[in-house]
């Protein structure tokens, strides 16, 4: 049984990092197709002689191509971070920062039906000692569920609390969920039951959301 | 043929890549207006008819190719270039069977975006005549 559970897993997570970069690229080459106007907009200006009149569109545009460069930059700090969490099974890391750094890789694809995904995180909570691509992977595959579910301009609150001595992150979908899609399973429950076993947690299915709890094992 | 005389619409989400590839369009001497979702499109066609609209398709609320497929039931002669970045073969053939004109990746050379919107308003002035 394990064996086939394992053979999904490896199918979902790779299914997984697969959207994320498709999610990221699809930012990046956003980014680039505007620096690539720009530039083109500047050089367009410089063969019509249209230069000394116009200083400060130019300056506009610069500007413009420093922010996309920035905004990029924020991107590929998150991808970055993401793949290192990849790196060993288990380290100390910040819950907080591993799923801000999910939902804004996630960002598009809840943008594309207008679904906003807000984050009511308990600021101080301390690092767990976990295996942070894991808990990633849960909370992707509750967030994706609920953004298939969701109709257009509905919400997503994913909160984090300490609770009983664990950390608990819900994610709380709220608006209409479509008919067509009300019964819409991406991640079979018993995978992701045996990641939270694998973790020492635990899920709980409440409506259309879930709440997954960890051991708080403070490093 | 006048150039100045093709209305084009740019409709991408990308609110910056909208308005400095309009403005390099425009510097081409053509007629640009910009949208930044499909329903603004299909609004700013009801207040003003277009020749060629260029088209992203992933973008927030109606996907492009519900887009396309409005602007084709209500104003079969106005031309759809689609325009995106993630471009797929099964979008392109679906796009074309919607009767888009033509099937672009972003960012694409401006000189051939140029040269395929004259071709479009080209093939608009056919059907209408």
């Amino acid at each position: 049984m394990d064996n086939k559970n394992e053979q999904d897993l490896r199918f979902l997570q790779l299914r997984f990092i697969g959207k994320i970069l498709a999610g990221f690229t699809h930012e990046i080459k956003n980014h680039l197709a505007i620096v690539k106007e720009s530039a083109g907009l500047m050089g367009d200006m410089i063969k019509m002689g249209k230069t000394a009149e116009n200083e400060s569109q130019y300056l506009e545009i610069i500007q413009s191509i420093e922010e996309q460069i920035e905004r990029a930059l924020v991107h590929f700090t998150y991808l970055n971070r993401f793949s290192h969490r990849m790196d060993t099974s288990l380290s100390t890391f910040n819950i907080n920062e591993s799923i801000e750094e999910l939902t804004a890789l996630l960002h598009r694809f809840a943008n594309q039906k207008r679904i906003r995904i807000e984050k009511d995180f308990q600021k101080d909570l301390n690092p767990i000692n976990s295996n942070p691509s894991m808990l990633q992977f849960l909370v992707f595959n509750f967030l994706e569920e609920a953004i298939a579910k969701l109709d257009k301009n509905s919400r997503i609150v994913v909160k984090t609390e300490v609770m009983n001595g664990s950390v608990a992150i819900r994610v709380i979908p709220e608006g209409n969920v479509l008919e067509s899609d009300a019964e819409k399973v991406l991640c079979p429950p018993e995978i992701t039951d045996y990641v939270i076993k694998m973790l020492n947690g635990n899920i709980s299915r409440q409506g259309e959301g879930a709440v997954i709890t960890l051991p708080v094992k403070a490093a | 043929m006048k150039q100045e005389n093709i209305k084009v619409l740019v409709v991408d989400d990308e609110e910056d890549f909208a308005n400095t590839l309009a403005q390099r369009l425009k510097l081409r001497d053509l007629k640009v207006d910009t949208a930044y979702d499909g329903e603004q499109a299909l609004s700013k066609l009801k207040e003003m008819e277009h020749d060629v609209i260029v088209l992203d398709l992933k973008m927030p609320g109606m996907h492009g190719m519900e887009v396309l497929q409005e602007i084709k039931k209500d104003y079969p002669d106005i031309q759809v270039i689609v325009l995106t970045g993630h471009g797929t073969d099964k979008e392109e053939e679906e796009a074309r069977r919607l009767g888009g004109f033509d099937f672009l990746q972003k960012p694409a050379d401006i000189d051939t975006l140029e040269r395929r919107i004259k071709a479009a308003f080209k093939e608009k002035c056919a059907r209408t005549i």
